[in-house]
């Protein structure tokens, strides 16, 4: 019952969180500079690792299916098969779980050792609240450079997935045939509400990092057990609300 | 960091983000997010058979736009197709729901219609023509089936089974019934048939002996050449007949020359004359008709002459017969 209630009251004060955050909506454009690293920190520096990790997501998924597709003559669809689940799901989740990783992680270790140095307290004593100056930015950054991380990694998943059926002798489904079954059966639809999850997640993982680094307790061990609840919570959010986020889409 | 290198490297990665991302939806749909292209019409059907949303309007297997919205109006469902706006789609093009693949995928087919007629516009409603969807098909398919199940099943009974033994039990008991005899039968067939082969008795010759054949081929001539001879002498009758009719010769003048006709009857008073005197009984001829004996005598020598004549009159048919059934046997 004790648990229950802390859940519960988690997910309030990372609501009321948001709302406090947004009511500084107004302050962006004064705090540009901070905004831009923020981008820089998000979004470019992780532009590798989301190159990388959606390239082979790709590679994989369309080895696999080229595997098991054969077995009933489907070879002809494996670039639906990978353009649909690259867009819908795999690039979304995928980048999701990088950002939780890469972004969140370092949020949340970089918030919690400000809280438990008191230099949050020492914010707050000279009137900048820390939803302003800390949380804003980070929110609008994450915004704005998760779809673009969503849309480089559905590319480049494509690609590798067209890379290995042209080369892999098993397979051999030529890259024209490959991104012709792409397109046929693949709406603008899916790949906007790829972009969209991506959104949410991106979102919900700042948020949620945010907010446990803010209420961090303690010493520096606490601000390890922060990062690793950081980490855990925002997986498993991810994973709940992309089921929830694909239905709502599926049925708008 | 520099400030402001790290800005550019912002501003060019976001920019990145938005060029993939209008690259992608242009290639997907020509870039129909953005922005609602061509015309609208309305279709009304029956049952839309799980057309949706997004489904491909192909006109003659080319995709010319796409399913904007399915609605229900009184009594039929409509969609609205939107249309790619350099298609023209004449008044009488004809729209039916098709399934392009068994998996269930559907699009909406249009026909060219007449070319040059009058185009649709915006909003306006297209025809529509209702087509046999997969599930009906099977449908009728498994009725088939199951006709042909029947079918088979009514052969198989009156074949093999049921009451009073099928074909195929009376058959077999036929068959048992009967050995014995359908091998007498056999070996005897076997026997006539080596005989025959052999050249004995006279089918056997008659298979076998080519002089035979040459016979009748003989005779068959002869018979050819009397049958000729009786056509010619039919000919000649006929010739006479003619002539008569002609009233040439004397049979012909006889019929039908008035003179003679008149001499004739002057000749038959003169008859009637004389046989009144016959009958009186004078002169020669008339002692001859009175008096009996001679008349006796007369019926005697008249009857062998009859029969002579007789005689003579049955000799020819048969004689020609006889020489034909000669030379055929």
């Amino acid at each position: 019952m004790n648990h229950l209630s802390a859940i519960v009251g988690h997910i309030g004060g990372t609501l009321l969180l948001l709302v406090r955050t947004l009511k500084f909506i107004g302050t962006l454009p004064r705090q540009w500079a901070r905004f831009i690293e923020q981008c820089y920190l998000i979004g470019y520096t992780s532009l590798p690792i989301v190159t990388i990790l959606s390239f082979f997501i790709g590679s994989v998924l369309a080895l696999q299916s080229g595997y098991s597709m054969e077995n009933f003559g489907a070879k002809q669809f494996i670039g639906t098969l990978v353009g649909l689940t690259m867009a819908r799901e795999l690039g979304p989740v995928m980048v999701a779980i990088l950002i939780a990783g890469r972004v969140g992680s370092a949020i949340t270790a970089e918030l919690a050792s400000m809280k438990v140095y008191q230099e949050i307290d020492a914010l707050t004593t000279m009137n900048i609240p820390p939803e302003r100056m800390l949380v804003l930015p980070r929110l609008a950054a994450i915004t704005v450079m998760m779809p673009v991380l969503a849309i480089i990694a559905n590319l480049c998943g494509w690609y590798g997935g067209a890379l290995v059926c042209e080369y892999t002798h098993t397979i051999s489904v030529d890259s024209e045939a490959y991104f012709t079954a792409l397109k046929e059966y693949m709406k603008p639809h899916d790949v906007t509400d790829g972009l969209i999850k991506a959104e949410v997640f991106g979102f919900v993982i700042v948020l949620v990092c945010c907010y446990i680094g803010l209420n961090t307790r303690g010493g520096p061990r606490e601000i390890g057990a922060s990062v690793t609840k950081a980490v855990v919570s925002s997986l498993i959010l991810i994973l709940v609300l992309d089921y929830f986020v694909t239905k709502a889409l599926l049925m708008s | 960091m520099n400030n402001t290198s790290q800005t550019i490297r912002v501003g060019l990665f976001f920019l990145l983000g938005l060029a993939l991302a209008w690259i992608t939806f242009e290639s997907l749909n020509g870039g129909r997010l953005f922005k609602k292209q061509g015309y609208t019409l309305v279709a009304g059907f029956a049952n839309l058979k799980g057309l949706k949303t997004g489904d491909e309007i192909r006109m003659a297997g080319v995709k010319v736009g796409a399913i904007e919205q399915t609605r229900l109006a009184d009594h039929r469902v409509e969609a609205l197709l939107a249309i790619e706006p350099n298609v023209k789609i004449p008044a009488d093009a004809v729209a039916s729901i098709e399934q392009s693949s068994l998996l269930g995928s559907n699009y909406l087919g249009i026909t060219f219609g007449t070319p040059g007629g009058a185009l649709l516009k915006d909003q306006d409603e297209i025809k529509t023509k209702v087509t046999a969807d997969m599930s009906e098909v099977i449908s009728q398919l498994g009725n088939l089936g199951a006709k042909l199940d029947q079918v088979v099943g009514e052969i198989g009974k009156s074949l093999g089974g049921g009451e009073g033994g099928g074909l195929f039990q009376r058959l077999d008991k036929l068959v048992t019934e009967n050995g014995p005899k359908l091998t007498t039968t056999i070996s005897n067939l076997q026997d006539v048939t080596a005989k025959i082969k052999n050249g004995e008795g006279t089918f056997g010759k008659l298979v076998n002996d080519t002089k035979l054949h040459d016979d009748l081929l003989a005779s068959v001539g002869e018979i050819k050449q009397a049958a000729a001879d009786a056509r010619t002498f039919m000919g000649d009758a006929k010739g006479i007949v003619t002539d008569v009719k002609a009233g040439k010769g004397t049979l012909g003048l006889l019929l039908y020359d008035e003179p003679t006709a008149s001499s004739l009857k002057v000749s038959l008073n003169n008859l009637k004359e004389v046989s009144a005197k016959l009958n009186s009984g004078q002169g020669t001829l008339g002692k001859l008709i009175s008096d009996d004996s001679l008349y006796l005598s007369v019926q005697s020598t008249m009857k062998k002459a009859d029969r002579m004549i007789d005689g003579l009159g049955d000799q020819g048919p048969i004689t020609a017969v006889g020489v034909a059934a000669q030379s055929l046997f």
